[in-house]
Order: structure tokens, then sequence, then C-alpha cells
């Protein structure tokens, strides 16, 4: 009954998906995991980096400036952010800063709606990159394939940069105990300032090299921002290479399920992560004990 | 509101819900103090009180945001230019209405606008204001067919009479149809008894169909119609992909398409979902293998979508600028909207026009605003010369008669203008193509 | 905060009226003011909805943004019976909604409340979208999918001599002010009941909220409950409002805009979700309408929203409420300022209390620990400890840094599971229990580092102790008002007596001193009246006069039970205790009295290595 070219198309396209998750789901990850602040901002942050590459796109006629222009002006929205208003939520209540960021992404999806309209914006693919080709058992969107690529290339610089670098180390080391790398006298403020940038860019990263794929709309962030809350849930909070494992899988998830029912592939996804909190609560690469 | 509270509450009862019930059944029928001055008639909806000044208001709930804002656009445009027809006594709703003199029985006509994102609890929120504020005589609005449908509800509960703006499901005018909805546009069923015939002439019979449908009423009755129809000429469905409404991605659903060896690609999505799902089946090569049919047209597809990628495709729509050439009325309809909002109307706004014009020729003809005089009015069938030609109203239903155009995409090279989308290939009369009045458990309800 | 206490005189019920009153006077004075009826009975809604949402939220800390999820399956069911089922009458298909949307919130909280904070938030965001597109989708024979439901009836009242119809407008008014004010009514009433309190410790310190022996899990399930509830109500509600019910009920902006407008509002003050869908309405209203906004009119809410959230916490009525107080702070001094005489301390605990330690008859230790063991990964924090302490004794515990003191006492009272090892606590085997339970049995713990309920007066943090001690791990009295508690006042008024802070009953705990801070920890873990008092360095922080002050107090209280108590100053716990146990490095080094542990050369080698006494 299995269709096996169907299957292979789709596991292929679950890795396009996944990998995309992968990376916005890392952005929130390392939020959470330094800052302990729950971003629901970080979809509209995936959304303006789209629409900051249109603008780009619009002005130049170059994708890579495009992609450029999406990264850079998140990491600098992410750390006006987190300067301006996240810093003065560290000392109060979780729920005051999941409403601060809440209200925050409301009023950033209300501007891009403001300023750009409802109507789809398209940010075409390279020259190079558009087409179809062929892959003996399908014929797959060629830009979809060179994102995996894209997005794997994206990934490895966060990995480079968590894992190799002293930045990284601390960003790691905060993760695990903020407390004591504020006692060994690192200027915590300074870290976490850096990292709710690196956050953002990564998700305005994958806004702008995902705009070809999907048209631009307001509404384009707020899918994506509950498919990473699962991702995050099921990989574990504060840790990267989860949030990697936990985004294949869900992008795995949805095109599996997408053969049998498209439709119920949220669901499948939603009882993925329910499975992972009853059986391992604290995701899969997660640890123990982590709220 | 039991009309026997107005003889209610008197000093010395301390049932102050009754007292309080009493002064607002006060305050919310004004007509109630000048009683035996109205006419004959008890007050029903906002009739006397929304008739009884020098103008009429009509509750407008449009998409201005969301997956239709751009179709939703189109259609308002259509209202503001008949309103301003109306006002004005313009020649061309003479001829659709010819007891129209200025204004509807001597009114002005105002209007007054809600976004409702095409969710129905905002079109419904939105009217209820207009109605007990306004005192709105008449409420339109629909892209969405669920906004139809609650409209319909609204309209029959509050007795105020509601005219469609775009709605293609079956049920408008089918198990949810009410004895105060009218509509004029064309709808799943008529959709696909015109274009069927058509696409099996050109692809030919026993062929394999892949649906995209989106995952809504309005998705599954049209889907359902194409499928019966096809099925008299041997064709099989070998695929349908069920969408939600608004997704961003069709990627998981094409691949099972591309898949599917279908010959034919039968894309039911609307709106924004219809201009994504095209551009990406092109993009998975789908459009080489497969022909593109659009049941169901959408307006501003053609520009919308790109790289001509509509160039041959099959549609069956309600209306297109180039018919001017074959009504005289659509001829002046298109000057007049090009002239006032400088591009040439799609059939959103043809079919907003329209709707406004058969509401006035309704109302002239029953000489007051009363609603069920103004319901028998449409009901009497009378035959009315519209921008598509003679039209009328089916009094078992409340859907008008009127024809279903079968367009096919031009090639660029073939384009005359910049908006010279589509050929018109067929002019398909309405009558022949509806269903039975009862055959989809259409029920009207009460006139009062 | 909303219950009236016993100390104040504001007339009983003053809310309750004022309510009244004003949903009364709405119809006759609002259209002055230019409201529709329908934007009115909309707020009714929304105020009603947010009831339930400010009880989860407000009053126990849990943000859930998956409130849409059951106000559509109340309201889908309540019009599912009334359209498609024929059901003849509104109000009770009404409340079969209710119901349903209430075991269907208990189902949803088993899932969701396994995880706390961030989790639970997000997990709440999930299951509002599952149930979305399950109600859309799936369920579409029973929930008309897209379409929603039409056609919903407006009810009827037939009183025999006289039938009222409430249509729409200002007729349907009645019917939703009606049930608002009994939804106010019931809300005030959990909220001043022992439930109430317990909510609030819960919203404060969960921690220390279940260390004094309240099951927060069971409250917090029962706080979900009624919130659904009150969901599944307001959606009933809804889909007669509308004569429709809406698809979109379901949708996780519903539940943005619940959030949205009980920040708004005022969260904690159960009123505020009413205020906030006014300003929401108003401002959606008055934007598009009178400034021709448009669209652009949410993005000028989104910044209202998050500038309150920054500056505004409370919202509006909480601005108001403490607005008044700040007016009041004049009586308000002067009434604390009058300053009880010293406290005679009571000869006697109440005699209820005494009576629930049944197993104080029994013989032998009162704690016997055997072969305890923690590791945490590589690290061992306790190797092989076996201790025994006797009834009445006082036992001291010292050591350095790092010796696994407070690791032990994590295992005692059960926060900490062994690695290996067994607990026996008058009798019985404890090891593998839970905190609460070993509360419960009575052994509590005061903490090194304050675990108080802060936004909470001084009064109101010993209740909460005292109301576990009262009522045991759970009990659903949500009806009942916290004063009628029987016990209560006594047991408060006689454990703020012996930690000396009767005069500061009724004090924020954020105006305290430090050392007064330390007292109502250890009263707090008074109040369940234990049998088996820990204390994790009580003297923490305290400078030399306030550590005899304390160790005064710690006499004082240790009797009538047995205390152990860890600490670094060596002369307090030379004088306090009749026995000290030493750590070091995980494992007992010595055990004896405090001549002999003064004596012991072990001891002092362990401590700085020599003779000499060591401070901490």
């Amino acid at each position: 009954m299995i269709n096996w070219s169907n299957f292979v198309s789709q596991l292929i396209n679950g890795l396009a998906l996944g990998a995309l998750l992968a990376l916005i789901s890392s952005g929130l990850t390392i939020i959470y995991g330094t800052l302990g602040v729950l971003n629901l901002a970080h979809g509209a942050m995936f959304m303006l980096g789209g629409y900051a590459g249109f603008v780009a796109y619009q002005a130049t006629g170059s994708f890579l400036v495009a992609v450029a222009a999406g990264s850079v002006a998140l990491l600098v929205l992410g750390i006006v952010m987190e300067r301006v208003i996240i810093r003065h939520f560290y000392g109060r209540p979780h729920e005051d800063q999941i409403l601060v960021t809440f209200g925050l992404s409301i009023v950033m999806v209300e501007a891009v709606r403001f300023f750009f309209g409802s109507e789809s914006r398209l940010v075409p693919a390279p020259q190079i990159m558009s087409g179809v080709t062929s892959l003996g058992v399908m014929i797959y969107p060629t830009y979809r394939l060179a994102l995996v690529g894209i997005v794997a290339v994206a990934l490895l610089a966060l990995y480079f940069v968590l894992y190799r670098t002293r930045l990284g180390m601390i960003v790691r080391a905060g993760i695990e105990d903020p407390v004591m790398v504020d006692s060994l006298g690192i200027n915590v403020y300074r870290v976490f300032m850096v990292v709710f940038g690196i956050g953002a860019m990564a998700a305005g990263f994958a806004g702008i090299v995902n705009a070809p794929v999907v048209s631009l709309t307001p509404e384009v962030g707020e899918a994506i921002l509950v498919q990473t809350f699962v991702v995050v849930v099921i990989g574990g909070v504060g840790s990267f290479p989860g949030a990697v494992l936990g985004g294949l899988i869900a992008g795995e998830i949805i095109s599996i399920t997408s053969m049998i029912n498209p439709g119920y592939a949220y669901v499948m996804l939603f009882a993925a992560m329910t499975l992972v909190l009853m059986l391992r609560p604290h995701g899969l690469l997660g640890t123990p004990g982590r709220e | 509101m039991s009309e026997n509270d107005s003889n209610g509450a008197r000093g010395g009862r301390r049932d102050f819900i009754r007292a309080g019930l009493g002064v607002a059944g006060g305050l919310v029928l004004p007509g109630f103090a000048s009683r035996a001055l109205a006419a004959d008639q008890p007050p029903i909806g906002t009739w006397p009180a929304g008739a009884s000044g020098n103008s009429v208001f009509i509750g407008i709930a449009v998409p201005r945001t969301g997956t239709y804002a751009v179709q939703g656009e189109d259609e308002l445009k259509g209202w503001q230019l008949a309103v301003e027809h109306l006002n004005s006594g313009h020649p061309l709703m003479k001829q659709i209405s010819p007891k129209t003199k200025k204004g509807v029985l001597g009114k002005e006509v105002k209007i007054g606008v809600a976004d409702s994102a095409a969710k129905p609890n905002n079109a419904v929120q939105a009217e209820q204001g207009f109605i007990t504020e306004n005192k709105a005589i008449l409420m339109t609005g629909s892209t969405s067919s669920a906004v139809a449908v609650a409209l319909n509800k609204l309209a029959q509960r509050e007795k105020v009479l509601y005219v469609t703006g775009i709605s293609g499901s079956n049920d408008t005018t089918g198990k949810d149809c009410v004895r105060y909805g009218f509509r004029q546009c064309f709808y799943g069923q008529t959709a696909a008894a015109a274009i069927g015939p058509v696409i099996v002439k050109a692809y030919g019979k026993n062929k394999k169909a892949a649906y995209l449908t989106p995952d809504y009423t309005y998705g599954h009755t049209v889907t359902k119609s194409m499928q019966d129809y096809l099925a008299s000429a041997g064709w099989t469905t070998v695929t349908n992909q069920v969408a939600p409404l608004g997704a961003p991605d069709y990627s998981s659903y094409l691949l099972n398409v591309a898949n599917s060896g279908a010959d034919v690609l039968i894309n039911v999505n609307w709106g924004h979902d219809a201009v994504l799902s095209t551009q990406q089946a092109q993009r998975f090569g789908i459009l080489d293998k497969m022909k593109l049919v659009i049941p169901y047209q959408i307006p501003f597809l053609a520009p919308e979508v790109g790289n001509n990628l509509t160039a041959g495709v099959y549609a069956a729509t309600d209306f297109w600028w180039t018919l001017q050439d074959q009504y005289p009325l659509a001829k002046m309809f298109v000057q007049e909207f090009e002239k006032k909002f400088g591009y040439k109307p799609e059939w959103g706004a043809n079919n907003a026009y329209m709707s406004f014009a058969l509401w006035a020729e309704a109302v002239e003809n029953a000489g007051t605003f009363y609603p069920p005089d103004v319901i028998k009015s449409f009901e009497a069938g009378r035959k009315i010369q519209s921008t598509v030609g003679e039209v009328y109203f089916r009094k078992e239903d409340h859907q008008l008669v009127r024809p279903v155009f079968i367009v096919q995409g031009k090639k660029q090279s073939e384009m005359k203008g910049k908006e010279d989308f589509w050929n018109v290939l067929e002019t398909v009369p309405g009558a022949g193509l509806m269903q039975k009045p009862d055959a989809f458990g259409c029920n009207l309800g009460d006139y009062t | 905060m909303m219950a009236a206490t016993p100390h104040r005189r504001r007339p009983p019920y003053l809310a309750e009226i004022l309510t009244a009153a004003a949903l009364i006077a709405a119809p006759f004075v609002l259209p002055y003011f230019g409201s529709a009826p329908n934007t009115v009975n909309r707020i009714l809604v929304w105020g009603l909805f947010g009831i339930g949402f400010d009880i989860l939220f407000g009053y126990t800390g849990l943000l859930s943004f998956g409130q849409s999820a059951l106000y559509g399956t109340g309201g889908f069911v309540a019009a599912y019976l009334l359209t498609r089922a024929g059901f003849p009458h509104v109000t009770t298909a009404l409340l079969i909604g209710m119901v349903a949307a209430a075991v269907v919130g208990w189902l949803v909280g088993l899932v969701a409340l396994r995880r706390t904070g961030i989790y639970f938030a997000m997990i709440t965001v999930a299951i509002a979208e599952v149930f979305y597109f399950v109600e859309f989708n799936p369920l579409a024979q029973w929930t008309g999918g897209e379409n929603g439901l039409p056609g919903v009836p407006t009810p009827v009242l037939n009183l025999g001599f006289k039938t009222f119809h409430f249509t729409s407008g200002w007729a349907l008014y009645p019917f939703l002010a009606f049930w608002y004010f009994v939804g106010i009514v019931v809300a005030l009433r959990i909220v001043r009941s022992p439930v109430g309190a317990v909510l609030r410790a819960i919203r404060e310190n969960p921690l220390r909220a279940t260390a004094v022996g309240h099951d927060i899990h069971a409250y917090k399930l029962a706080a979900f409950v009624i919130a659904a509830a009150y969901a599944g109500l307001a959606g009933g509600l809804l889909g007669v409002l509308q004569a429709f019910m809406p698809p979109d009920a379901f949708t996780f902006d519903t539940s943005g805009q619940l959030v949205i407008q009980t920040v708004i509002g005022g969260r904690g003050t159960l009123f505020g979700p009413l205020v906030g869908a006014g300003v929401w309405l108003f401002l959606q209203d008055f934007l598009q309408a009178t400034l021709g906004l448009g669209a652009a009119w949410k993005l000028v809410l989104g910044l209202v929203f998050v500038l309150l959230v920054c500056f505004l916490r409370d919202g509006i009525v909480g601005a108001i409420r403490d607005f008044a107080r700040w007016l009041d702070r004049d009586r308000r001094a002067a009434a604390e300022g009058t300053a009880l005489p010293a406290a005679t301390e009571p000869a006697t605990p109440p005699p209820a209390l005494r009576a629930r330690h049944g197993n104080a008859s029994v013989a032998g230790p009162i704690l016997q620990a055997t072969a305890l063991t923690k590791h945490y990964g590589g690290v061992v924090a306790n190797a092989g400890i076996d201790f025994t302490v006797e009834r009445g004794e006082i036992r001291g515990i010292i050591g350095p840094n790092g010796a696994g003191k407070s690791t032990f006492f994590k295992m005692l009272t059960c926060e900490v599971s062994p690695t290996s090892g067994r607990i026996v606590f008058q009798g019985r085997d404890i090891t593998g229990l839970g905190v609460t339970e070993v509360c419960q049995l009575g052994l509590t713990k005061s903490y090194q580092v304050n675990q108080l309920f802060n936004k909470l007066t001084v009064g109101e943090n010993v209740t909460i102790a005292a109301l576990a001690a009262l009522r045991g791990r759970f009990r659903l009295d949500l009806l009942r008002s916290t004063a009628t508690v029987p016990g209560l006042e006594e047991q408060v008024a006689h454990t703020l007596a012996l930690v000396h802070l009767a005069s500061r009953r009724e004090v924020p705990v954020s105006q305290l001193a430090y050392g007064e801070k330390r007292r109502l920890e250890i009263g707090l873990a008074l109040a369940s009246s234990p049998d088996l008092l820990l204390l994790d360095e009580p003297l923490a922080g305290m400078s030399p006069s306030e550590r005899a002050e304390t160790v005064k107090l710690l006499k004082s209280v240790a009797a009538g039970r047995t205390l152990i108590v860890i600490d670094h100053d060596m002369d307090a716990i030379f004088e306090l205790a009749q026995r000290i146990s030493v750590l070091q490095e995980g494992r007992v080094l010595v055990e004896g009295t405090p001549d002999e542990i003064r004596a012991n050369a072990k001891v002092q080698e362990a401590y700085l290595g020599g003779v000499g006494e060591a401070h901490a």
C-alpha cells in the first residue's frame, strides 16, 4: 500500500522541514536555557527576518543581500529588545516575561501588517537554485534541497560558536548555572544580550531563507511558534543538540503523517510531545530536573 | 422580548428585572412611542425604525485583513459604486432597477464597513452592532461561506435582510438557507455543472483527477460537486488532499499529488491559498505533468500567482470584464468602475454591485421597506436585466438564476493589455446548471 | 486581595452588593455613554470567562494559553444540544456544557499540569491549537466545522403567570448579568475560602506550599477545573448571545485575547477581566470607527498591553486598589502601631492538634535513619549515615562546608529521595514518601534561605501552614470562609505568639526586618505543630543580639517537641543542643554532648586543623 516514491519524497521533505525547525528551535532553546525567558515573540522574529530580507531584496535585487539583511536586522533587534525591555524582567516572575514577549509579538505582527498590508509578499529564490531537480524517484524543487544545505551550514556555524569559542563556553555555562557564571566575574548581562541577539538572528535567518518557499504574510510566524515549542519540549529545554534532534523528528512526523492524511500531521506532533512528556519529561536530550 | 412588558412595571412591584425589561424595551423600540403613527403592521426587525428617516443604512462586514483581504477590497468597491449610483440615480442603475429615481424609495443610502477578516464571529459581532446602533435595514458581506451562513442565521433571527457577497458553498442556499437571505453569485453546483463538460471535452473521458481542497464546507461541497459530475464521464479521483485554510506550506500535499499519477489537478483552494498552492505546485513540477483546473475562480489569481501560470487553465467564474463586448450593461459597469477606481473590476466587485442593484429593484417594486414585502418582491421572480443578461430569483431557495462563464487563461504573448488574463470561452445559462430546489435540503423559514 | 479578614471592619459582602448594584444600574446608565447593548453583553461574557482564568492565573499563578479549548468545548456542547439535538431547555444545556468543559478541563489538566511554569505555558499553547484543529476537522459533524453551529436559541423563563423571552440586546442583558453575578459570588467565596488561600500560596511559593503539607498538584488541578467550568459556561453564553457558536471560539487568538484583557484589567482581582474586556472592546470600536485607524487598532492595543505589563503590573483594577490602599495607609499604620504587649506564651498548644499526632505514644526514638546515602552523579553527598534522635531531644548538627548537612536534611524531610538507606519516623518507614505527606505526619523544616509567601501578610503566611495541618493535604472546601475553619484562629494566634510576631500580623512579608522574616520562617514550620522540627541554619545572617534572642526562642519552642538544628554558630549550638552530631564529607564523624565535641581533636582538625574554636 505504501507508495515508495511518495515515501522517499516525504522523507526528504521532512528533512527540509525538520532542518528549518531545528534552526529556529535552537534559537528559542538557547534563549530559554540561558536567560530563562520563554520568547513568545520568536515566531514574530522569524516573520520579521523574512520582511527585512524582502525590503533588502526590493532595494538591491540580490538574494544574498536579503539574507544578510534579514539576519543582521534581527541580531540588532534582539540585542535592542533584550537591552531595553527583557533585561528589566529578570527579577520578575516567569509569567511576566511570557506576557511581555507575547505583547511584543503582537506589536511586531501588527506593525508589519500596518506597513506592508496583509497581502503576501514574494521573495524569489536565486536563479541558480530555482527550478526542479530530478532525484530519480521524484522531482523536487531545487531550492528546497538547497535549503537543507543552507540550514545545515547555519546550524554548523551555531554549533561552532557554542562549542568552540570562548563566548559559546560562557553561554553553555550560563545555561547550566547563571549564578556561578556571575560569581566568576563574567558580565552575565552582556552574555544575555548576545545570546538573545544570536537566538533572534537564528530565527530571522530562518525567516528569510524560508521566504521563497512560503510567501510572506504577517501571520507566517504563528504556526511556526507552536511547532517550535513542541520541538523544544521534545528535544529538551536548553539543549542545542536536543533542538536539532527534536526538529528533525518533528519534520519527519509531519511529512510521514502527511503521506497518510496531511490534516492529522499537527495532531501527531502533539501526540509525540505528550508521549515525551509522559515518559521522559525533561525531553530526549535535556537535563533532568531542569524546569 | 415579550410585547406584554409594555404594560408592565407599576410602582410597588419589586421585580426590578421586569422594570428593567420594560424600560429597556422602551429603549430598544423607539417606534413604540409613535406606534399609532406607523403603518398597520407591527414593527419587525429594524422596521420601521430604520426606514423612518431620510436615509437608510446598510451594514457591510468584509474581510480587509487575512487570507481573503484582496478579494474583500474588490468587493467593497463594488458596493461603494453601487451606493453612489443609487444615490445619484445613475443610468446604469436605472437599467437594472427601472423604478429607481434617486436613492431607494427616495431615501439616501448610507453604509458602514467593518473588517470581518473572513471570520464568522467578527462578521456577526459587527452586523449586530450595525443593527442595534444604526438600525441597518440590509446586511451584506462574505467571501467565506462560513460568514454567509452565520449571517444568514443572524438575518433570520433579527428579521433583517441579508444579501451575500461571495459565497461558493452549496449550503448557503441549501441546507442553511433562510427566508431573509438571498444569493446572486454562482456556487459549487453550478460551477461544476458548467465547467465539467468543458474539461471533459478538452481532456477526454476516464481521466484521473487529483484534488486540492480547503478544509471547510465551501471546499468540500465544490469538490463533491466536481467529483459527482465528472464521475458520469468516467473520471476517477486518485487523491483528495485536504489542507487547512491558510496553510503556509503545501509541500506535503503536493508531494502526494505529484506521486498520485493524476492527469488533472483540480485546485479548489481560494484566495491566498490558491495563489500559494499554485505557485508551489509549479515548483514541484506538477504543472508540467498535469493540467490545472480551477472550478471556482479567484479574483486577482492571475496577476498574484505570476509567471503566467494561468495560461491554458480552465476556470469557471461569475464575471470577467471582457463580457463588456457581450452585454451592454457590463460595458457600462466596467467603464464606470474603471473610471472611479482605476482598474477593471473583478467578479467580486460585479457581484457586489449586482446584489445592491437587485435589492433596490426589489424594494422599489415592493414600494416599502417592510421586510416580508421586500422578500415577496424578490420571490416574485421578475426577469431583471443585469450586467450578465437576464436574471431572476428562484423563490424556493432564494438563489439567483444567472449564467456561469467558462474562461481560459491567456498566454503572455496573447495578452493585449496588462489586465487581459482570461478568454471567455462559453456562457452557460444558469437554469440548466442548478439542482432541484429541494435537493440540498433547503427549508426557508418564516416571513415574520 | 479581595478577602475580608476578621480584623478589618469592612462591611461583609461589600463586593457582592456593589456588583449587583452596578449590574442593575448598567442598562439605565450606560446608554448615556453611548454603549451598545451588544457590546455590554459581550463584555459580560468575556468577564465571566475571565473570572475563571483569573482564579487560575491571577490567584494560582498558572498562565494558560489554552482556555479557548474549554471555552469552545462548553460552547459547542451546549450549542449542539440546543441546535442539532433539539434539546429544549437553554439553561440546562448551558449547565451541561459547563460540566462537559469541566470534565475536559480535568483531563487536560492531568496532562498539562505535569509540568510547571514555562513548560506548562507551552503545553497549553499546543493544547489550544490541537483542540481547534480537532473541532474543525474530525469532529466537523458535531461542530459544523468551519460554519460553526448556527441557530442557537435564546432562553425563555416561564414563571407560570408570566413568560420572559430573553432575546437580544438589552432584553438578553438580564440573563447574562445574572450569570455573571452568580459567577462573581461563587468566585468571591472560592477566593475567601481555604482553597483560595492555598492557591495564593502556590502562586507565591509552590515549594513552601508543598512543604507545609498541601498537595499542590491536586489544588492546581482544582483551579484548572474551576477555570474550565467558567470557560465552558461563558462559551455557551456566547452561542446564545450570537445565536451562533463560532469555530473561532477555539482559536489561540481567543486565549490570547483573554490573557491580554485580564492583564490590562488586573490579574488577581476577579473584576480585572471585565474591565479589560471593556477596554478592549472600547478601543476596538474607538480606534476603528472614531479614529479611522482600520486594522492598525490592534497595533495600538499591543503597545498598550506591553506598556501595562512593564509599568502597571496589576492592571487597572490593581492600580485602583493600590491607590486606595495608599490612601488608607495612615489608618493602617495607626492600627499596626498599637503595640501589643509582649505576648505571654500560652501554656499548652490547642488541644486539637496534639491529638492528631497519635503516634506520640509510640515508644522508641522519634527518628531513626539507617545507612542513608545520596549520590549526585559521581558526587557522594551523604554516605551511609546512621542517625537516631530520641523524643524530646534537642540535637545539633555541625560540620564544615560541603559536609552534606543540607542534603541530609532534605532526605529527612523527603524533599529528595535517598540513593539508599532507610528513614523511620515515629515507628513508620517514611523512605521515599513526599515532603507533603511527611509534613502531615508531623515532620517539618524551616529553611536556610527564607521560603516565605512574600506578597502575603504575616498572618496569612501562618494561616496557610496551619490550614494544611487542620485540613489535611487536600480538601475541596471551596465555599466556606477561611474564618470559619475550626481551630484555625487559635492555631494561628498560638504560633504567632510563639515566634513573637503577633503584633506584626497584618504586615506584608516584604516589609519585615530580616530577623522578623527568620522568625516567620520558623513560624511556618511550627504552624503545623510538628513533633519533629528541623531547623536549617536558623541563625544565618543574624547579628549577635538577634542570635541570642533566637536561641531563647528556640529553647521555648522546644517544649513538647523534638528539634534538630544545623548551624555554624558553635556557641549557639553548644548552648542549645543536648547532643551534637558532627558531619564531615558526607559521613558522621562523631556524636556526643557539647563538652565532648568541644574537646574532640578530630572535630578541631576537621574545621581548622588545630586548637581553637571555629567560627562560621
